[in-house]
């Protein structure tokens, strides 16, 4: 048994060795390529682990402290909270079932989108392009704004419907309650799910699309059976980056506040007496729920991540 | 025999406008309040249905020179700041991000395809990241160096796809051997034959993280402390607390800035690219 | 003087072997060439003369000299792709003295032999050109020119006309054959186009499977290969199996003398190359079955009396020919080639 011991360190040790042996000095094209690889992904793994993982492990370490301010013991106190307290399970249930709706329905506006933008003639094609991704480069608190703009008290959608209902239009104006913000969030979320599914699109198969047409299927079945099981590892896809992008969203909260979701509560933490060992535990609860679900899904799914 | 030649089915008929309205619909939901705000923001007042009293230039005076109450500071300051910190987040992106895509684009290795989804996917996002900084970095907070380093993390999947895309258009490892056959190292071929091949992709992944970077709120709003403010916190500030014109102003500010970068990217011609933001 | 050799040369990949103790040596100005179906292993081979791969097994020798562990960079080969990977960031120019620079040349040398060599290929009115803006042949002149300027020890093609349309590949081919001959450099010629080779090459190896099949001239693996892979793979072949008794080959339908070659008695597999099969008069009816026009002749399938098949070649004055008519052959000894014996 012992001896079985030694060997197998010996051996492990050996193997240590000679991979370093082989990096330092590499004799073979294949060993000099191994060295290449590695010299290529240091610096992302330095800025990775500077910048992710060493934040994020002293975020889950003073999640456990029992002291406010420095990590010190060990307490599951914040966790407890987070799974007993209704309040903090009601916010964990909006976030989800708001993160969920917006994702579904961005994606079924930016199929027929996406759909519309690679089978039909358009005019100022370019112009058009230029206006949905536009927004991908807008932070979160200008698509807030943006809302504030057509929903608003004054805003241009209120004026309309004002009008059409008769009421008045801060009774119709719907910017800082839960419809509004959902408004928001598909603002930032359709720009997004289109361009994921335009990547998707761009490699249908348009012949057997047309043999379809060509047999006799009307577009709605070409649609269903030929163009829809081409597209769904890439719609699978988007469902996952697009859902991640939802539970991340903050600064559109934080100016609508139509519902109290998970980041916004970080921030309530922060704000109200700087409680940092509660946010991080929520930080990292988000953190381990968002990186397990994107493993998950990317490994039991026919998702394809190709962005 | 008239019936060979059936109407089309019904969605046949009615498919295409319908997805046509869809599109119609989404672009003015998309575009239309990035008019308006444009609009507006030359509008002295906007009571009623439609903002009135143009043309005055009111609001961007107030937002370029700053009002001295409220969002007190110049855009200006908070530009030229966040201009900074998103430039060094672009250097440190570039020093880590065109190696790492090199690697995933032309060779072979065992978790290759994780390093690329670690590569291409923030592992935090910016709220998250901001509370382990805050733990973390707090000294670093108020020089702008754990911005820096954080926009670095946040922004580098935008340059590894950037100069990717880039990459897949060239024969990486007929042009590597080439250049290795004919005597030059192989740091030397990466560095003259293949960074610079890799120029517009280079170019334009600098242009959108640098963008994306300067646009960035989450995490600017939990690390950032005191000073000036990053450009997306003039912004909060303004949407917050200024009034509504000019807050309109300082959106139509930033509009600007990314529809010169759009322009700029386009000049470029890296449409993989511009499609990417 | 360079001559280049692999010797008894493996690759392995995992599981797979890739090249499997394989021989060559190639002399000294000469233009060897090696042809075999995709995955035969011959880029392998051409990668490992390059240095781009270290072989599991076995050495290669730059005159002699064991170069098998020293990196590409330090053994001055020159090497053309399929795509030619022109440097898309430098001029043509400085595409072609890159290689030059690399090896320390001074600047007024390098640009003096690359415009040498831009003026033998035909090119130097491009010069300052943008590789981009080249044609498929233009590339493959710079290609060449860039792979010259280093003067290299051997110069590797890797499918270098693959990319081309068939009119200016047979142009390039002829004028690429006549540069090699003129150059005397020692060449490695990697391609899956047996014509390609033929024409171009002093000697062919046939390689399948990793596998060295057979290295000769042109002739000799055409006209005698050693067995039935190369036999199928270079040219038409009609391979019938026979037997050799007394002298006399019998090959089911008939009889021949024996060819003169020395081979015992027994069970043969024999080829006989359709354009050796004289059509019009002879003693062998066969009928016709199925007939391919390729322009400049026309080639015809036809069934002997016992049942198997033969393709023949038959020449535009009998393009009236039709399928279901007789054609009456014959089988002239001399243009039967034994290439092994059936155990």
């Amino acid at each position: 048994m012992g001896a079985d011991h030694v060997s197998t360190d010996t051996r492990a040790a050996e193997s240590v060795q000679a991979t370093l042996k082989s990096l330092v000095s590499p004799a073979s094209e294949r060993q000099r390529e191994i060295r290449r690889i590695v010299a290529l992904c240091i610096p992302f793994s330095i800025l990775l682990v500077f910048s992710g993982v060493f934040p994020l492990t002293e975020m889950f370490r003073i999640s456990f402290s029992e002291s406010r301010l420095v990590t010190e013991g060990f307490t599951v106190e914040y966790y407890r909270t987070l799974v007993t307290d209704p309040y903090y399970r009601n916010i964990a249930f909006n976030t989800l079932w708001f993160a969920a709706a917006t994702t579904v329905t961005s994606i079924c506006v930016a199929v027929p989108v996406a759909h519309a933008l690679e089978k039909y003639a358009l005019p100022a094609k370019s112009v058009i392009l230029t206006v949905l991704s536009f927004p991908n480069s807008l932070p979160g608190i200008v698509a807030a704004f943006m809302i504030i703009i057509l929903f608003g008290n004054t805003g241009v959608l209120s004026n309309v419907f004002a009008f059409l209902s008769g009421q008045s239009r801060i009774d119709v104006a719907i910017a800082t309650s839960v419809g509004g913000l959902f408004f928001a969030y598909i603002y930032s979320m359709i720009p997004r799910a289109l361009l994921l599914l335009r990547g998707t699109y761009a490699e249908v198969n348009t012949d057997a699309e047309e043999a379809a047409r060509a047999l006799g299927a009307t577009p709605l079945q070409t649609f269903r059976y030929v163009t829809l099981p081409q597209i769904k590892p890439g719609v699978i896809g988007a469902f996952i980056l697009v859902f991640r992008t939802g539970l991340a969203i903050f600064g559109t909260v934080l100016i609508l506040k139509g519902l109290l979701v998970w980041t916004l509560q970080i921030d309530r933490e922060l704000a109200q007496g700087f409680n940092i060992a509660q946010a991080s535990a929520m930080a990292t609860v988000w953190f381990f729920f968002v990186f397990g679900f994107t493993v998950l899904a990317l490994r039991y799914t026919s998702a394809e991540v190709s962005i | 025999m008239s019936e060979r030649f059936q109407q089309g089915s019904l969605s046949a008929r009615y498919g295409r406008p319908f997805v046509k309205l869809v599109l119609a619909l989404t672009l003015f939901f998309l575009a239309f309040p990035v008019v308006m705000t444009f609009v507006s923001s030359f509008a002295s007042d906007w009571f009623g249905v439609f903002p009135t009293g143009f043309v005055t230039t009111a609001n961007w005076e107030d937002v370029i020179v700053g009002t001295g109450v409220g969002a007190d500071v110049a855009v200006g300051s908070s530009l030229v700041y966040s201009t900074g910190l998103a430039l060094g987040g672009v250097v440190i992106n570039l020093i880590v991000g065109v190696p790492i895509a090199y690697a995933v684009a032309r060779y072979d290795f065992w978790g290759r395809d994780w390093v690329n989804v670690f590569a291409i996917l923030p592992l935090a996002p910016g709220i998250i990241l901001g509370v382990a900084f805050l733990r973390t970095y707090p000294d670093l907070s108020t020089s702008g160096i754990a911005l820096i380093i954080g926009y670095s993390l946040l922004k580098a999947p935008y340059m590894v796809m950037a100069v990717q895309s880039s990459f897949q258009s060239m024969d990486l490892q007929q042009i590597e051997e080439s250049a290795r056959s004919l005597g030059a190292s192989w740091p030397r071929t990466f560095l003259t034959v293949i960074v610079p091949n890799a120029k517009t992709g280079i170019i334009a992944g600098s242009i959108i993280s640098w963008t994306l970077a300067a646009a960035e709120f989450n995490f600017s709003y939990i690390v950032y402390s005191r000073g000036t403010p990053p450009l997306a916190i003039f912004l909060f500030n303004n949407i917050t607390n200024a009034s509504f014109l000019n807050a309109a102003a300082a959106v139509s500010v930033f509009f600007l800035l990314i529809a010169l970068v759009t322009i700029a990217l386009q000049i470029i011609g890296n449409r993989g690219a511009v499609r990417r933001i | 003087m360079s001559e280049v050799s692999l010797e008894n040369v493996t690759k392995r990949f995992d599981s797979t072997v890739a090249v499997d103790d394989v021989s060559i040596d190639i002399d000294d100005g000469e233009v060897m060439g090696i042809v075999g179906p995709s995955g035969c292993g011959k880029t392998t081979a051409l990668r490992l003369v390059a240095g781009f791969e270290t072989p599991t097994d076995g050495a290669i020798r730059y005159d002699g000299e064991d170069v098998t562990h020293v990196p590409p960079e330090n053994r001055n080969v020159g090497l053309v792709f399929q795509s030619y990977a022109l440097f898309n960031n430098m001029s043509v120019l400085k595409n072609v003295t890159f290689g030059p620079k690399m090896h320390g040349v001074s600047k007024r040398e390098r640009r003096e032999r690359a415009e040498e060599l831009l003026e033998l290929l035909d090119i130097e009115e491009l010069a300052d050109r943008d590789p981009k803006t080249l044609s498929g042949g233009q590339q493959q002149r710079v290609g060449l020119a860039r792979a010259l300027a280093i003067e290299p020890h051997i110069l590797l093609l890797d499918e270098p006309m693959t990319g081309l349309d068939a009119k200016l590949k047979q142009n390039l081919r002829q004028e690429l054959g006549q540069l090699l001959e003129d150059l005397g450099i020692t060449t490695l010629y990697v391609t899956h186009d047996q014509e390609q080779a033929m024409s171009m090459c002093d000697r062919i190896a046939v390689m399948n499977e990793g596998r060295l099949e057979q290295i000769g001239t042109p002739a000799e693996i055409y006209e005698q290969p050693a067995n039935e892979f190369v036999a199928g793979f270079i040219g038409t072949a009609n391979l019938l199996e026979g037997t050799i008794r007394d002298g006399t080959l019998s090959l089911g339908f008939g009889e021949v003398d024996a060819p003169e070659t020395t081979v015992e008695e027994g069970d043969v597999t024999v080829l006989v190359r359709p354009d050796e099969i004289p059509v019009g008069d002879g003693p062998l009816d066969v009928e016709v079955t199925n007939l391919f026009y390729q322009g400049e002749h026309v080639q015809a399938t036809a069934e002997l009396p016992d049942g198997r098949e033969l393709t023949l070649r038959l020449d535009r004055s009998r393009k009236t020919v039709g399928t279901g008519d007789t054609l009456s052959i014959d089988i002239d000894p001399s243009s039967v080639h034994v290439i092994q014996s059936t155990e």
